[in-house]
């Protein structure tokens, strides 16, 4: 069997992304599937983008932006980030 | 270039730093490059897009010549014309000393100036100091690195007094960031400011106290970083820097491409935190060439890595034509920073609120020559992290040292490393906080979620929370805290009040410091720790640490002395007025056990209207 490859992009491990781990992932031609070499997570480029989308829901102000930061005492004023805005 | 009168006008403006290094192989990249492509001639590539991007929006940059750089004539010529026709500094960076020439001279793979032995430093700092002199005819006047200790920066100083400004830490990267990667990158230096700094000579993290302990130069951090997800998380992920942004995937896509509003959000707070400096707020950019590589880098292709950062130059460069910023090169933020901070004992403050995950999570970070602290007032105003800068630690680092590695200041306080409130079952975290007792019950101000003001007073700054309010047995009680920072003595108060009518009901307030002393999660030997509470001239008890779990109660004040760290740490009632009402009626300092291996000062008071008063003193020992 082939040695394995790093694979496009530098995908890293999303199971050891959770946890604040950045490991990058090695790809299996014969698989057609990335690997962790630090935990057990193997699984297709599929795969690895949904558990990566899923990680972004921890973010719950991803695609918020900033209206006024308000007084000290109470949150900042959020509203929907438009496309192509800064 | 603006003259310092135009800069000072401009002191609510957002001070902005642009910095970019030409490195001919940078470590990333030829990591990432597995060594099948030039990385040469790709660094210089990179190199050239980062400051074309920053002139297309107006903005000027720092160039930080690299070790290797030094020896590209092009990259010489280029960074001549450009601060020819854009006004950019031409600095020398000592990070990028990777490269043939240097191998060959040094026969190292080291690459981090403040990991070498003090010989190596100096002979390394004069090589390219001279190769520096030698290609442009003037020394610089910045330069930096990922850290700079006080030795090197001292060494600096006295041979290149020209050098004014440096980039000497990476604000809170230490075990955080050594995990991330996988145990692999040794970069300890947690501990310092996060905001520019005048370093003290004997020790660079710590603010210099007078001008005979200033270094003679104006530090700043490497990257502006997120000052709440940065200490909670992966320090790499949350920083103006729009790669780690990339990297810490908090961003989404949609018809227009990549899009993250965060990065926006950042430098805006980074912004608003002019309001608790007198005006002053500042942001750097130091992207270096390796996050840019063509092959990508974060899940992210090139095209993604290029288009954040020329909407980051974008972003500020729109904010600087509304007035609301000025680009500096790093010698003119020296400038500017000396001239609106005049004061040494002036504390840099920031009220830092979540911008990222949606909780109402608030930061309160001080740093001053004195102390570094932070209080977390989703626990009530916990004091969750805690850095004894006026022991200004002597701590050598590099090779041929007790620290070959590890340049971050320590700790006595570090709830994130050292548990903080939540245990497991047994023993106790590194945490400063209330507990309030009524018959037989306990409630802890750190399971207490408010929000808290800012105000600047006379005399320091005044920190007072929301109150909150506990039920035990039945009775309400309602606890407002007040913080305040006195400038001149270096120590701080905690004030707890009790706002609400008790109609008579006693209880009992108990100001906690669960303290330890170290740098990683892990607590170095503490039996030369002792332990004190005074009474009187006559009265008092010692505890030799020996993880015996022994108490000793007094009348006047409760200390530990923590000779590893050269700090005594005091917790007392005002000691102006002994008789005052706020006075607790009694300290305790009790030592830990070998599983829970911390130490415990104790005020308490009995009270059923009104408050206590304690302060919290650091002192150098040894």
């Amino acid at each position: 069997m082939a040695q394995a490859t790093k694979g496009k992009l530098n995908y890293r491990c999303p199971r050891c992304f959770m946890r604040d781990i950045d490991m990058d992932m090695f790809y299996d031609e014969k698989t057609k599937q990335y690997y962790c070499l630090r935990c057990a997570f193997r699984g297709t480029e599929e795969e690895v983008i949904g558990l990566n989308e899923q990680f972004k829901q921890k973010y719950g102000r991803l695609r918020q932006r900033v209206v006024d930061f308000g007084e000290d005492n109470e949150p900042p004023k959020f509203r929907e980030h438009k496309a192509g805005e800064q | 270039m603006q003259s310092q009168t135009e800069l000072t006008n401009n002191e609510s403006k957002l001070a902005l730093n642009i910095i970019h290094r030409p490195e001919l192989s940078p470590e990333y990249a030829e990591k990432a490059l597995g060594g099948k492509r030039d990385v040469r001639d790709e660094s210089l590539d990179i190199f050239l897009f980062q400051q074309e991007t920053a002139h297309k929006y107006g903005l000027k940059t720092t160039i930080q010549i690299t070790y290797a750089s030094l020896f590209s004539d092009k990259i010489v010529e280029l960074a001549k014309e450009h601060h020819d026709k854009y006004g950019d500094e031409i600095g020398l960076s000592l990070l990028g000393l990777p490269c043939k020439q240097f191998k060959e001279k040094y026969q190292t793979e080291d690459f981090c100036i403040w990991m070498f032995d003090e010989d190596r430093k100096k002979e390394i700092v004069d090589d390219c100091f001279g190769l520096f002199y030698e290609k442009f005819g003037f020394y610089p006047e910045s330069t930096g690195s990922y850290f700079l200790d006080a030795f090197t920066i001292n060494y600096i100083k006295e041979k290149y007094p020209s050098v004014k400004c440096a980039i000497a830490t990476c604000w809170e990267e230490g075990p955080k960031a050594y995990h991330t990667c996988n145990n692999s990158w040794y970069t300890f230096m947690d501990g310092g400011p996060w905001n520019p700094w005048i370093p003290s000579k004997v020790n660079s993290h710590c603010p210099a106290s007078d001008r005979d302990d200033d270094s003679g130069i104006v530090a700043i951090p490497h990257l502006s970083r997120d000052l709440l997800a940065c200490f909670d998380g992966n320090g790499s992920n949350f920083g103006t820097h729009p790669q780690n942004v990339l990297r810490g995937m908090i961003y989404y896509e949609d018809e227009k491409g990549t899009e993250y509003p965060y990065l926006y959000n950042l430098i805006d707070q980074y912004r608003h935190l002019a309001k608790y400096n007198d005006g002053f707020c500042y942001n750097m950019m130091f992207v270096g060439p390796g996050w840019l590589n063509k092959a990508g880098r974060w899940e992210s292709p090139y095209e993604r890595l290029a288009k954040s950062y020329d909407d980051a130059m974008k972003y500020y460069g729109k904010l600087k034509q509304k007035g609301k910023c000025v680009d500096m090169t790093m010698s003119e933020l020296a400038d500017y920073y000396r001239e609106t901070h005049p004061n040494y004992k002036r504390a840099e403050c920031a009220m830092w609120k979540d911008i990222l995950y949606g909780s109402n999570k608030e930061y309160f970070w001080y740093a001053s020559p004195s102390l570094r602290c932070c209080l977390d007032f989703n626990q009530g105003g916990a004091m969750i992290d805690l850095r004894p800068y006026v022991a200004k630690i002597p701590q050598k680092v590099g090779i041929g040292t007790d620290n070959v590695y590890d340049a971050s200041y320590p700790y006595i306080i570090q709830a994130n490393y050292r548990a903080g409130y939540f245990t497991h079952y047994a023993g106790a975290g590194t945490v400063k906080s209330c507990k309030i007792h009524y018959h037989g019950q306990t409630a802890d101000l750190c399971l207490c979620r408010t929000m808290a003001r800012y105000e600047k007073t006379d005399k320091g700054v005044k920190i007072v929370a929301d109150p909150v309010t506990v039920t035990l047995d039945g009775l309400d009680i309602t606890v407002r805290s007040i913080f305040f920072f006195d400038e001149e003595t270096g120590n701080m108060m905690t004030r707890r009040e009790i706002v609400n009518d008790l109609h008579g009901e006693v209880v009992t307030l108990e100001e906690y410091l669960t303290g330890g002393f170290g740098t990683t999660e892990y607590q170095p030997d503490m039996t030369d720790v002792s332990l004190w509470v005074y009474t009187n001239c006559c009265g008092g008890g010692l505890i030799d640490y020996e993880y015996k779990g022994r108490k000793s109660v007094g009348k006047i004040y409760a200390n530990a002395c923590l000779p590893s760290i050269h700090t005594q740490i005091t917790l007392e009632g005002n000691e102006a007025d002994r008789s005052s009402t706020d006075y607790p009626d009694e300290f305790e300092v009790e030592e830990g056990i070998a599983f829970s291996p911390v130490f415990h000062l104790r005020a308490r008071k009995n009270i059923s209207k009104g408050g206590m008063e304690t302060w919290l003193k650091l002192q150098k020992v040894n």
